[in-house]
């Protein structure tokens, strides 16, 4: 197959995509007749059939959040996003993690597929409902989601992404330390190491947001500056930054406090709250930051950003933050990306200029309030759907009478996340049972629901003990 | 296919590669040169793939293996493929049958770029990580970015240390007893059509250049300083905006930089000590790095807007002088050259001196250059540099640098004029009958009457004489309108197609000479002698009814 002919179909592929989320979408207001869904359908038909001409099968999948045809995952540009997040959230309602099309399709097994589409959740088994009604169809095959098990290679993914975490803290510590000594930095290995990041966050974005909730180390700004990557990577593969994009995304966010290598150790390590004479030398880390960076390499496009944004991440919106400026002008989109994140992770932290950490939930309230006046209020939106309504690290209290923590959040059903049981409902300490709040038993009703929220400080909770 | 076939196309495929690392880098991508090796090594790829749908390659430092097969080795140090991959933690590349053309040359030009040379933060693999290929595979060892390796168990234990309390943690149970705090089901936060729309505005603005952003966030952190350190950090900060601007064509930007320091350094509140700074900065806009830059700016053809250039010459003080002419000489194009001498137009004045030691650049073109720069500029003080180079080697520059010694002018010109009207070439004669016109004193005119009544004179081809006498109506006193009338007058036996071709001249400056008192004797000869004489008599008295 010729390049041309390799982008046409991978065009193509995208567009069937597409068009499926419109039918999908029109047919939950319409009936399969409507000449508005007549139209979309029978272009699905040529569209797929098109693509038959050049491929005996062709196969759609869903894994994880990502859409594969024959093996090729397809990518996809800022205006298919509505759609492609929408047809995620409604396979995953039904099961449904693969179709296959075969021969050349009728307009009528397509209509009969959209059927099948949207009855199927209204029963307990949508997939089990979805096959039988599609078992007359003989050119189009359906695939149950395939369940991420907790296998020796989820396993070694787990180990490698504590890997690269650790790895990328420790590099961290080595460049702030290089940049407190003037000596000169890597710039190479920062990039790889970011890129390893970015490709765990496309892949396994769970597991590492994982390892951003746990707050009880010790050199906590290296931690923080890793954290802060990883959150506003997170966010900006939300926001369908390009994976280039996102190392630079990485590499500004990791570089965000280098000013505080300036900060002189016993203010920065205080236990105490600041003096107003610390405060001072605390709002100068910015600049100190700026300095600092703009004196590591030469200047280019990146060095420029991470300039900025070390210099605006505390400035707020509204620019009620610091430092002051003589001329108000818009953050950088980067410096407001970098500025959400590491709000977030500093609030949920232990040493930062508060000294009282937050519980997830209740710093996403904190934040909820800042949004539209010190934070990005459209990239707020992505935030909170990114960490979920009890980002991963949540303690909760379970109407089960169990207690236990967030591991991993539900983009589909926000208040259902996966929780590792810490308690059972006799009151006895368990560990390794992770439960899923979707599960319902057999009348129909959750089998649990979160009741409240549980500060780990408070009752000294080591979150390490069960992330790590 | 047999094993050894098997091998022996996979060691094509690796001979294709290596030479691809060598040639492709000599060529453009439009040579035939570089077409034909790609079209060559892509066919090497298909006839593997003929037999097989991958092609993995292990990497060690000195060796590739195929399988359990070597198929490469090298014990060098330079151009070893085997350690160029390795070195950068590579450890297997797998190509798979559907290798595209296009992704096969992305991955050549990565591999063929050379990394000493060019200064880049991207290894290999960041290159390779950044195509994100679908037909090419690696395997990379991460081990080479450890810094350090016991970090990872160390931190965890920290972490770990601080074990949960039993008692702590039955308290937080017991006392989570209590009503529900937080509703049973919250809604996803919708994202609209609307968001969408914004995000993408959103994009469009962060995809604008930074320098503009960071040159403002500069000045903020200026008005911020407190000691000299700061001030001194910052001069350096804004000399590599200035020139990273400059080098990315972004001339508006360097200006503003550069008139932002002018208000500066015209407020009278700002200290002397940190007007010193700013001086630096301004300094270094006009230095031999920036200024390199804006050569190669103009050279590549990128659109510069020339009154934003201009405006940034403004700002330049007179050490800019030296490196433009140093790429003026440089320059491939005219268009860049035209802006330079602009530029050096506007800053010559400002030195002279330093300007005129451009004449003795080996360049004929050069020389003519700044020949033209000083004519344009006028300062007289020119003069005596521009003298020297009154006998230069090439015709082209003797003509400019007369033709500026006649704008000049001045008493020491008029011998250097007078000298060049005796010159072999007769452009530089005519060149010098217009300067000495263009200088009209009474010296002047005496050296070219003396030479239009030197009996030599005759003897010169029509088309100079006409250049004599079109000099000569430059003055329009009593003595040149008598003596072109008593040449007019002049009748002579012998010779008289020279003669007549005098008198046809006479008649021509007559006419430019404009006055009407010469109309009696134009219209007394009209009908007179040579075709030649009546039609320059015609010509004459036609402009002089009609003026």
């Amino acid at each position: 197959m010729s390049d041309k002919e390799n982008m046409d179909l991978h065009k193509n592929a995208k567009d069937v995509i597409n068009q499926i989320a419109i039918v999908v979408r029109t047919s939950q207001i319409h009936d399969a007749n409507n000449v508005a869904i007549a139209s979309s359908i029978s272009k699905i038909v040529s569209m797929i059939n098109m693509l038959l001409d050049k491929e005996s099968i062709i196969h759609l999948e869903l894994r994880g959040e990502l859409f594969y045809i024959n093996e090729y995952r397809i990518r996809y540009s800022l205006e298919y996003l509505l759609n492609f997040d929408f047809l995620v959230r409604e396979f995953k309602k039904r099961d449904l993690g693969s179709v296959t099309f075969k021969n050349q399709l009728k307009t009528e097994d397509i209509k009969t597929f959209t059927r099948a589409f949207i009855t199927a959740p209204f029963s307990d088994e949508p997939f089990d409902v979805f096959q039988e009604k599609m078992s007359a169809i003989q050119n189009i095959e359906i695939g149950r989601l395939k369940k991420i098990v907790e296998d020796e290679d989820s396993f070694d993914v787990r180990k490698m992404i504590k890997r690269s975490y650790f790895n990328a803290v420790s590099h961290t510590r080595g460049i702030m330390n290089k940049v407190k000594s003037g000596e000169k930095v890597n710039i190479k290995k920062a990039k790889r190491i970011m890129e390893s990041m970015v490709d765990h966050i496309l892949e396994e974005e769970q597991l590492l947001l994982g390892m951003t909730a746990i707050k009880d180390y010790d050199e906590y700004t290296y931690h923080h500056s890793v954290n802060v990557s990883i959150l506003s990577i997170a966010l900006g593969q939300r926001l369908g930054i390009s994976r280039k994009m996102l190392t630079e995304l990485g590499m500004v966010a990791l570089f965000h406090d280098t000013g505080k290598t300036e900060v002189p150790p016993e203010v920065l390590n205080k236990p105490t709250n600041f003096t107003d004479d610390e405060w001072k030398i605390i709002k100068k880390h910015p600049m100190w930051g700026l300095r600092a960076i703009l004196k590591l390499k030469n200047l280019d496009e990146l060095t420029m950003k991470s300039a900025i944004a070390s210099f605006e991440h505390h400035m707020n919106i509204d620019h009620t933050g610091y430092p002051t400026v003589r001329l108000k002008t818009e953050l950088d989109l980067f410096s407001r990306i970098v500025s959400l994140a590491d709000q977030y992770d500093a609030m949920t932290s232990s040493r930062v200029y508060s000294r009282t950490p937050l519980p997830p939930d209740k710093a996403l309230s904190i934040m909820m309030e800042r949004s539209g006046t010190q934070l990005d209020p459209l990239l707020f939106k992505f935030f909170i759907n990114m960490v979920g309504v009890y980002p991963i690290g949540t303690v909760v209290m379970l109407d089960s009478k169990e207690l236990g923590l967030v591991t991993e959040s539900n983009q589909i059903f926000p208040t259902r996340p996966r929780v590792l049981l810490i308690i059972d409902r006799q009151g006895n300490r368990i560990t390794g049972n992770i439960v899923d709040l979707t599960e319902k038993d057999e009348q129909d009703h959750y089998v649990r629901s979160i009741m409240k929220t549980i500060d780990p400080n408070k009752y000294k909770i080591n979150l390490a003990e069960y992330l790590l | 296919m047999e094993m050894n076939e098997e091998i022996k196309t996979t060691k094509d495929v690796i001979q294709a590669i290596l030479k691809s690392k060598k040639i492709l880098r000599m060529y453009p991508d439009n040579n035939p040169v570089y077409i034909k090796n790609l079209e060559e090594a892509y066919n090497k790829f298909r006839e593997f793939f003929y037999y097989s749908d991958e092609l993995k390659l292990k990497i060690k430092q000195n060796e590739i293996y195929y399988g359990s097969e070597q198929v490469y080795v090298s014990s060098e140090k330079e151009d070893n493929l085997a350690l160029f991959f390795f070195k950068d933690g590579i450890r297997e590349i797998t190509f798979k049958k559907g290798l595209a053309n296009d992704e096969l040359e992305a991955f050549l030009m990565i591999i063929t770029l050379d990394f000493d040379v060019k200064v880049t933060d991207d290894d290999i693999v960041t290159l390779f990580w950044e195509k994100d290929f679908q037909n090419i595979q690696y395997v990379v060892d991460d081990a080479v970015l450890m810094d350090d390796e016991d970090y990872e168990t160390v931190a965890i234990n920290e972490a770990k240390t601080q074990t949960n309390e039993p008692d702590f943690l039955m308290k937080a149970y017991e006392e989570a007893f209590h009503e529900r705090d937080v509703p049973e089901e919250t809604s996803i936060i919708p994202l609209s059509d609307k968001d969408l729309q914004a995000l993408i505005e959103e994009f469009e603005k962060d995809a604008q250049a930074k320098i503009g952003k960071l040159v403002s966030i500069l000045f903020e952190m200026l008005y911020l300083a407190e000691t000299r350190q700061d001030f001194e950090d910052l001069s350096g900060f804004l000399m590599s905006a200035i020139d990273y601007a400059v080098l990315h064509g972004d001339i508006q930007i360097a200006t503003d930089i550069l008139s932002r320091l002018k208000v500066l350094l015209e407020n009278k509140n700002i200290s002397d000590e940190i007007k010193k700074f700013i001086k630096k900065i301004m300094l270094f806009a006009g230095s031999e790095t920036v200024i390199n830059h804006l050569g190669e700016i103009l050279d590549s053809g990128q659109d510069i807007d020339e009154k934003t250039l201009d405006d940034f010459v403004i700002y330049l003080d007179k050490n800019a002088i030296l490196p433009f002419m140093k790429i003026l000489g440089e320059l491939k194009n005219i268009h860049p050259r035209k802006i330079v001498i602009n530029a050096l137009t506007h800053l010559g004045s400002k030195d002279i001196l330093v300007l005129s030691s451009g004449l003795n650049d080996t360049r004929w073109y050069v020389v003519r250059n700044i020949i033209h720069i000083l004519r344009k500029i006028g300062d007289k003080r020119a003069v005596d540099f521009l003298l020297k180079t009154v006998k230069h080697g090439d015709n082209r520059v003797k003509i400019e640098v007369i033709r500026a010694l006649g704008e000049l002018g001045g008493a020491g010109v008029i011998i250097a004029l007078r000298e060049a009207l005796d010159d072999p070439e007769v452009q530089v004669r005519i060149a010098a009958l217009k300067a000495l016109g263009a200088v009209s004193s009474e010296a002047a005119k005496r050296i070219i009457l003396d030479k239009i009544m030197n009996k030599t004179f005759k003897d010169k081809e029509f088309d100079e004489k006409k250049f004599y006498f079109e000099a000569i109506a430059k003055w329009r006193d009593k003595e040149v309108f008598d003596f072109l009338v008593s040449i007019l007058k002049k009748k002579t036996f012998f010779g008289s197609t020279k003669n007549d071709e005098n008198r046809a001249c006479a008649a021509y400056s007559l006419g430019l000479i404009g006055n009407k008192d010469a109309l009696n004797i134009l219209n007394k000869y009209k009908n007179e002698g040579s075709k030649l004489i009546q039609e320059f008599i015609y010509t004459a008295i036609r402009r002089l009814e009609h003026e």
